[in-house]
């Protein structure tokens, strides 16, 4: 069998075969890249969704759920939840404690032990502990005292009074600290470090006619920041307790009177009491479980929690109608925000789709040449014997081994760019450290002193590669002096804080593959051309 | 080893071995057709030399071609036969055995493969014949990768999509087909990988390359063997071109212009290395334009006018 010992010939003895595995690995890693970023970025998009609100949300907004512990009761004992938790929701000013600033911020009181089991809410806490400039800091203030950060932190003031706290998030303040390329902060004005601070909140409580009441202003203490990774909500979104945020809404629970009745004393009637409300729960499904089976179930635990309250109790506020209740799932909840991003992906791998097919073309018109440099050997094989199908196997031999190691090679390569793709990001957004262009400068005057010596020894093509050489690393060089940092991905724009860094196998294996065969094709086609005419046309064939 | 051909010329000079008779060949030009070979017939008998005599341009190599199987005449452009077998009418896998085994090809240009060493080349004859192994372990690497991989793309593939693509079946049957095609790819390479190790040693000591070994260094290449074509000489080169000619045993040595290329010594060593073969019991047919190389030959024919014109013998 001659097919294997050719092809390795024809691959080991020549230049153009590097050349053609180059073009292949440039492709698949080019396309790895850009179809995981995009990927990665919805993806982003769609966990955080999900980590940010749970895997299904029950939202009415105005006048809220009444009887919500009812009804997380009632979800909890299903089997497709695992844990809910009521969440109320309103647009608020926040005031910040350093230059007059006004923030119209979107704050959201929770219940910080159950609202950490339905969305992981621990995790995303900034601080666990004083960093150690504000350490230093505050040791040469002597006295400040060093705040402590609670796992689960009291947001509610408890019986003994005292402020509120509040969790901000972390982008909210801009001014103290700096983020770190590892994702974590370093505090560069001590003074202005949130959790020494207070804040105001302003929020306008609703009443259940709709109108607008007399805003409530209280201040808060700032127990922590917390970083979800989407900036839009890191920037905007500051977390209160759920009691307090209730009662600044006025949706805390409520006597209900009835003004044509006074009672012996000459006070207004009790006649009922109108229960606590809050504008959304979030659900968690089970392990295994999806969000659209959790949906169906919420949708019947709500129908039965709806029923129980009408059986038990006529006098009470009834949940409203599950008509007028949104139950989402997060992806439906999200379908806004996604939905442009999906567009935008299919756009990508389609105009990606094209791209790769130019470099099926590059790479087939490099086996061409390739092949037709062959055909006198196709030719001889012919002649001596050798059959179409076996001429053709030495080809499709040869391609394959190409393809196969350009596509793991570009597979490495695309690899290894988009997981550092962050660092990348950042060394690019900084000026080039002085040694680069330095070595860029170096190497350019030896390759000068190289075309020079290869001139005055009357090489050619040495002088002239040098040469070309030369001018490229001192084009690089002066590139690298002159770079000053740019910022492509802005997080204002994109969301997220950091570019997605995984790898979207599933499309790069299919890239792969696509480059195999293209590879295969590639080569096949123009020696089955040749396999196909008469053997001493091919010999004649200079 | 040349068993077959140990017969002395005169014994056997009756039977005819390869007989054509009519033939037409006709080139195009663009439009204007030109007819090269309009009607020659030639027989070559067991164990003879011929040399075919023509001034260049006469349509010596085109009937060469035709004889050894590596062109075909003209539709109803005459007749071929081998060993009493019509050669003009055999198809593809018939033709391959006639080139391979039959025949043996001396090309003025030599025409090795640059990329083999000279006993590789040498050798080569006996290498690409199909046999059905070779075709069937390649196939059966590629299937056995693909299996795996497609058992694999489909078994894992829900956990390398992204959580925005539903997992859909079409888009796991997807995974599982390029797993398939991966893995079909690295069954062959991994297959090739093995073979090109396995071949290594029964490429410089099997009973073929034995065979070859003694030929070249027969013909003084024993100092040679793994030099590629381009270290070697002219004469080098049409040795190795000679030695891979003989390697498959063939009933017939065709020759075109083997010392076209040569300076007369060498071009005189090359026909003395094949007056020995000869000698031995070979049948020779070759061409020349040259009348003092036809004198080695038994006979010498004259191609004229596209026609085969018999000479004194
Ligand atoms: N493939 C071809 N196409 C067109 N003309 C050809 C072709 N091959 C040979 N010829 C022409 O046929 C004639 C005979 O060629 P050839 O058999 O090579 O002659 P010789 O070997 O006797 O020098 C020449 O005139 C040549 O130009
Ligand atoms: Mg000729």
């Amino acid at each position: 069998m001659y097919q294997p010992l050719l092809a390795n010939r024809y691959l080991g003895s020549r230049i153009i075969p590097l050349i053609a595995v180059a073009a292949v690995a440039l492709c698949v890693g080019l396309v790895i890249i850009v179809v995981s970023v995009m990927s990665g970025f919805l993806d982003m998009l769609l966990n955080s969704g999900r980590t940010l609100m749970g895997d299904v949300i029950i939202r009415y907004a105005d006048p809220g759920i009444p009887h919500y512990d009812r009804l997380i009761e009632e979800i909890e004992s299903r089997p497709e939840a695992l844990a809910a938790t009521p969440v109320v929701e309103s647009f608020g000013l926040l005031k910040l404690p350093y230059g007059n600033r006004t923030e119209g911020v979107q704050v959201w009181g929770i219940d910080p032990a159950s609202f950490d089991q339905v969305v992981d809410f621990k995790d995303s806490l900034v601080w666990s502990e004083a960093p150690p400039e504000v350490q230093t800091f505050a040791a040469e203030m002597n006295g400040l005292e060093i705040p402590t950060f609670d796992e689960s932190p009291r947001l509610d003031p408890g019986p003994e009074g005292g402020d509120p706290g509040v969790i901000l998030g972390v982008e909210i303040d801009s001014a103290a600290k700096v983020r770190r390329m590892d994702g974590s902060y370093e505090v560069k004005a001590p003074a202005f470090w949130m959790p020494f601070r207070d804040v105001e909140i302003t929020l306008i409580p609703i009443s259940t006619s709709g109108a607008l009441e007399k805003p409530d202003n209280r201040r808060f203490d700032v127990v922590n920041e917390f970083q979800s990774g989407v900036y839009q909500i890191d920037s905007r979104r500051a977390m209160i307790g759920l009691e307090t945020g209730q009662r600044m809404l006025g949706l805390e629970e409520a006597p209900i009177y009835d003004n044509r009745l006074l009672d012996e004393t000459g006070e207004l009637e009790r006649i009922g009491t109108y229960p606590a409300r809050v504008q959304m729960i979030l659900v968690r499904a089970a392990d295994g479980v999806s969000p659209e089976a959790l949906r169906d179930a919420v949708d019947l635990a709500y129908a039965a929690f709806a029923a129980k309250i009408d059986d038990e109790d006529a006098m009470t506020i009834r949940p409203p109608d599950e008509a007028f209740v949104g139950i989402r799932t997060w992806r439906e909840q999200l379908r806004d925000l996604i939905g442009p991003v999906e567009k935008e992906r299919e756009l990508m791998r389609i105009l990606f789709s094209i791209v790769y097919l130019v470099c099926a073309g590059l790479v087939l018109s490099i086996f061409w040449s390739i092949v037709h440099e062959k055909t006198r050997d196709i030719g001889i094989l012919r002649a001596i014997g050798a059959s179409r199908p076996g001429v053709l196997g030495v080809f499709l031999a040869y391609g394959l081994v190409i393809g196969l190691v350009g596509a793991f090679l570009g597979a490495l390569l695309g690899w290894s760019v988009v997981v550092n793709i962050n660092a990348i990001h950042e060394a690019m957004g900084e000026p080039a450290p002085s040694w680069t262009w330095i070595t860029a400068f170096a190497l350019a005057t030896v390759m000068f002193g190289i075309a020079i010596h290869a001139s005055l020894q009357g090489g050619m093509l040495r002088t002239l590669l040098s040469i070309v050489a030369a001018l490229l690393l001192a084009g690089v060089g002066t590139a690298l002096l002159l770079h000053r940092g740019f910022l492509m991905w802005d997080p204002a724009v994109y969301y997220f804080n950091s570019i997605p860094n995984e790898v979207d196998w599933s499309s790069g294996i299919l890239t792969m593959a696509g480059a195999i065969v293209f590879s295969v094709l590639g080569a096949a086609i123009p020696a089955a051309r040749a396999a196909d005419t008469d053997p001493v046309k091919a010999l004649r064939y200079e | 080893m040349n068993a077959s051909h140990k017969r002395t010329s005169s014994e056997t000079a009756s039977e005819p071995v390869l007989v054509a008779s009519g033939l037409r060949k006709t080139y195009r030009m663009g439009r204007v057709p030109v007819q090269v070979l309009k009607d020659a017939s030639i027989e070559v008998r067991s164990g003879e030399w011929v040399a075919i005599l023509g001034a260049s341009g006469s349509g010596k190599s085109t009937l060469l071609h035709l004889l050894g199987g590596l062109d075909r005449p003209d539709r109803d452009g005459g007749m071929i036969r081998f060993e009493g077998r019509r050669v003009s009418e055999f198809g593809g896998a018939a033709l391959n055995t006639y080139r391979n085994r039959s025949v043996g090809f001396v090309f003025q240009f030599y025409h090795l493969l640059p990329e083999l060493s000279v006993l590789e080349n040498a050798m080569l004859p006996c290498l690409v014949p199909n046999r059905w192994i070779s075709a069937t372990l390649p196939l059966l690497a590629a299937l056995i990768g693909g299996g795996v991989g497609a058992v694999v793309g489909s078994t894992f593939g829900v956990d390398i999509l992204p959580t925005a693509d539903a997992p859909t079946p079409s888009k796991i049957a997807l995974l599982a087909l390029t797993c398939g095609v991966l893995g079909a790819a690295i069954g062959v390479v991994l297959f090739q990988i093995g073979q090109v190790l396995a071949e290594r040693t029964r490429l410089r000591h099997g009973p073929q390359a034995a065979t070859s070994r003694s030929t070249l260094e027969e013909f003084g290449l024993g100092h040679r063997l793994r030099h590629r074509p381009s270290q070697l000489s002219g004469g080098e080169r049409q040795r190795t071109a000679i030695a891979r000619a003989l390697a498959s045993e063939p009933g017939i040595l065709m020759a075109d212009e083997p010392t076209g290329n040569l300076d007369a010594t060498t071009g005189r060593e090359i026909l003395d290395l094949l007056k020995k073969r000869h000698d031995d019991g070979l049948t020779i047919v070759m061409v020349t334009h040259d009348a003092t190389v036809a004198e080695y030959a038994d006979r010498v024919v004259r191609l004229e006018d596209g026609r085969v014109v018999e000479t004194t013998a």
